[in-house]
């Protein structure tokens, strides 16, 4: 295990059109860890993945993803890293009018040559690999067919196949149960958590339910309005915790009461 | 967990070669079948004796003839241009709405309201027979109609004119007819449960919410009859289209220049008025509003106020146009021209029918045919390479293959985006019929400079329109792949071309229909075909060899066009 962290993250500012989503993170992740981010909409959790994959740049401070500075990378030298960074996202954000051995060797690209890549879409490569990874998520019978034609949880599997073929060092997951039904989204957290177990992963997931930021990983980090509220072990979470992070602040409610408002 | 569990179901590949690339060797013999034909296989295609005037003709392009005098001749022939493609536009409206309102569905069903029951064939008779009727002027290029005109008016302005109005009339009734047949008629049949005419509730129900789909569709007309009205300049009617033929004849390429700029801008300015105006109507590209292309979602949108002054620009435009042209109005019901007219039918019956001619349509059939094939093959290969580096979210900065926000791949992106686009431009701006004029230089006459010249138009148009369909994928699977370490060209082939290339080809099917119609003008400036022999028979007031030739034309426009839409339907795109 290198001795650099997973993710190392100094004073990150990140601004969309001068309104900050991120202000002033530090953060250290170190390899293997299972780490659930959490808190309301729009509390930037979003935004963290995005600077953690390379996908944003921030506007201030600095990010090391797996001992390398993204923004300061070269395109190619940055891809490289970026091919050791999996992720999985709320809407899977797979390319439709494939077949799912398209999209699951999609996770390969990075490794692909051009002539490789542009061969497979007519004559599939890397079939047996790619069972392998679709029995990994139940549905290896799906293999040729459109994606399209999948239901959501299905979807999300493929997604969850890419990612394991692409074989990163660290997964990413952005709200990846949001869309699911309760029962297919638990099934998908028992999955994604086996997996990364399995083969020693890094795994940082955004997810809303605080239930299974309890139950599937170590340590949880809480974020609102841009800034990090808490960060400890899962099982130091307290109700007084979740219930600050959650809070709504009515303005309006305080003002209500003045007769002129 | 990687060894085989011995009681897997056994998954077989599908086989390589399904429906999909059964088209694409039928495609590929089509192509070799095409190129065949055009020669290319038996002996020089390329006339090196044309390569010093197309040279000349190459470096005129840095120096126009920017003379006051031609400089003001080139004012008057676009302005010219313009109102030839106003005046045609607005007739061409007026024709649209009364033969759209009368070849609707939903029109026939307020005349004789079914009840539930299915109607008589009396009661869907009139709309069968109007719609087979439309079907012809459609199928017959501007061009034919134009020389049509020329022989019966002399050449007079109104020639330009009634030629855009009449097929364009009847390709603007199919296209309003389905327009109202799409929009959602619940006002409509309130009004009618409450005893309202036909014509009020039509008027009241369904106009207002078709209005914006009509506006947009009549815009884009006139972008069509602005190209229309320079081309038809080249047979003779005037404008620019005509200054150009004129210079080109003497070799004064200089002032050819000076005209194609003319052009290119006029062209331009349309172009993006009406892109402008669509995009704040929020509707859909123009050509989605083709029946029997798969429908886009359509907001519900109101008139803007940019449509509205774009409307009360037309009401100014539309007389100031009539009055332009120093049309001789009174010709038009002169006793002269009836009886030129009945002289034409009356020449023109029965169809001639010898062994020769017939002998010659079926070759020259099937060179027209291959050239449409080659024309399209070039503008949808073409047209797909340059729509990625064209559509805008794509090698700007912040766009798919932008790559890192370094200055240096700011600029280089920025300068292929608009070098795609104005390519992209000048090529349809310059009409089918100019670069077949140009591509004569270097080739023998024969199908390759009209394929050359078709396929080079329609490149221009198709890569436009294949820029906006690249420009409305999702983007998210796009930045979920390199977000993997996915390689520009692998985004490409792995997120962008999936999602594209069934709206794409459907696109180049819909070309491939015009460009059929449209080799009848390459054959008139002398490419091969049969719409040079049909040039050569109008020229020599061979009526009856006209109509047989018209009768070829109509079967081969008609036959591609169920071949285009059987393909769409087999390939469901």
């Amino acid at each position: 295990m290198p001795a650099e962290p997973a993710f190392l993250l100094r004073n990150v500012t990140k601004v969309f059109g001068g309104i900050p989503a991120l202000a002033d993170i530090d953060l250290r992740i170190e390899h293997g860890e299972h780490v659930a981010l959490v808190g309301p909409s729009g509390a930037g959790k979003t935004t963290l993945i995005g600077l953690l994959n390379g996908m944003l740049v921030p506007t201030r401070g600095e990010i090391q993803a797996l001992g390398h500075d993204l923004a300061r990378l070269s395109v190619p030298a940055r891809r490289k890293i970026q091919h050791q960074i999996g992720t999985i996202h709320q809407q899977y954000h797979l390319v439709n009018n494939l077949r799912v051995i398209h999209n699951v060797n999609a996770g390969r690209l990075g490794g692909w040559s051009l002539t490789r890549s542009l061969v497979s879409l007519f004559w599939p490569l890397e079939i047996e690999s790619a069972r392998r990874a679709l029995e990994q998520v139940g549905i290896p019978e799906k293999i040729y067919e459109v994606t399209a034609h999948l239901s959501g949880g299905q979807q999300q599997r493929v997604a969850l196949a890419r990612t394991m073929v692409q074989d990163p060092r660290v997964i990413l997951a952005d709200e990846p149960i949001a869309s699911l039904d309760p029962e297919r989204g638990r099934e998908l957290m028992d999955l994604l958590r086996q997996l990364s177990r399995a083969t020693g992963k890094t795994l940082v997931t955004s997810i809303h339910s605080v239930e299974f930021a309890r139950s599937h990983f170590q340590r949880v980090i809480g974020l609102r309005e841009g800034r990090i509220a808490f960060d400890c072990a899962a099982p130091d979470l307290t109700p007084a915790m979740i219930d600050a992070l959650y809070r709504i602040d009515r303005p309006d409610a305080a003002r209500g009461k003045r007769p002129d408002a | 967990m990687s060894e085989q569990a011995p009681g897997r179901p056994a998954l077989r590949r599908p086989p390589w070669f399904n429906r999909r690339t059964a088209w694409l060797v039928i495609f590929v013999a089509g192509l070799v079948w095409s190129l065949d034909q055009a020669g290319v296989f038996d002996g020089p295609v390329l006339n090196r004796g044309g390569w010093t005037l197309a040279l000349q003709f190459v470096r005129a392009a840095l120096h126009p003839d920017l003379s006051g005098a031609l400089v003001r001749l080139a004012l008057d022939s676009t302005l010219t241009t313009l109102a030839f493609a106003v005046a045609g536009t607005a007739l061409c409206v007026a024709l649209g709405l009364v033969f759209g309102i009368l070849s609707s569905e939903v029109f026939w069903q307020l005349v004789f309201p079914d009840r539930g029951r299915r109607r008589p064939l009396r009661h869907r008779a009139p709309l069968v027979a109007l719609r087979a009727a439309l079907a012809v002027p459609r199928a017959i290029h501007e061009a034919i109609w134009g020389l049509f005109f020329i022989n019966i008016l002399g050449l007079d302005p109104l020639v330009a004119v009634l030629a855009i109005a009449i097929p364009f009339g009847a390709i603007t009734a199919r296209i309003f007819a389905a327009i109202l047949d799409e929009t959602p008629r619940e006002a409509l049949r309130a009004l009618e449960c409450s005893g309202v005419s036909p014509a009020r509730a039509l008027l009241y129900g369904l106009l207002p919410q078709a209005l914006p789909d009509l506006l947009s569709y009549t815009f884009y007309r006139l972008e069509c009859a602005i190209r229309a009205a320079a081309v038809l300049g080249l047979i003779g009617a005037g404008g620019l289209g005509y200054q150009i033929l004129l210079s080109l004849q003497s070799l004064r390429y200089d002032q050819v220049w000076t005209f194609l700029y003319a052009l290119i801008l006029l062209s331009a300015l349309t172009d993006g008025w009406s892109s402008f105006l669509r995009r704040r109507l929020h509707l859909a590209n123009r050509i989605d509003l083709q029946p029997g292309l798969p429908s886009r979602d359509r907001p519900s949108h109101r008139i803007e106020p940019v449509a509205k002054r774009s409307l009360q620009a037309m009401a100014v435009l539309i007389p100031l146009s009539f009055w332009y042209i120093h049309a001789d109005y009174a010709r038009l019901l002169a006793p002269r021209t009836l009886r030129l007219l009945a002289g034409v039918v009356h020449d023109a019956l029965p169809p001639r029918m010898d062994g020769g001619l017939l002998a010659s349509l079926v070759r020259l059939s099937m060179q027209t045919l291959s050239m449409s094939i080659l024309a399209i093959a070039l503008a949808a290969v073409g047209g797909l390479v340059l729509s990625v580096p064209a559509a805008s979210n794509f090698v700007l900065p912040g766009g798919i293959l932008g790559g890192g926000a370094s200055r240096a791949q700011a600029v280089q992106g920025a300068l292929w985006f608009a070098a795609s686009r104005g390519l992209l431009l000048v090529l349809r701006a310059l009409s089918e019929a100019i670069w077949a004029l140009v591509a004569l230089f270097f080739l023998f006459p024969g199908i390759l400079p009209g394929a050359l010249g078709l396929g080079l138009y329609n490149l221009g148009i198709l890569g436009r329109l294949m820029a906006e369909v690249t420009e409305n994928v999702d983007q998210r699977p796009l930045r979920a792949l390199q977000a993997q370490g996915a390689s520009a060209v692998q985004v490409l082939v792995y997120g962008v071309l999936p999602a594209t290339l069934p709206r794409c080809l459907a696109y180049v099917l819909y070309r491939w229909e015009v460009c059929i119609r449209a080799t009848v003008m390459v054959g008139f400036v002398g490419a091969g075909g049969i719409g040079r022999l049909l040039g050569e028979q109008m020229s020599s007031f061979d009526y009856r060899g006209v109509a047989t030739s018209l009768i070829a034309m109509l079967v081969l426009t008609f036959g591609v066009d169920s071949l285009s839409s059987w393909i769409r339907r087999a390939l469901r795109v």
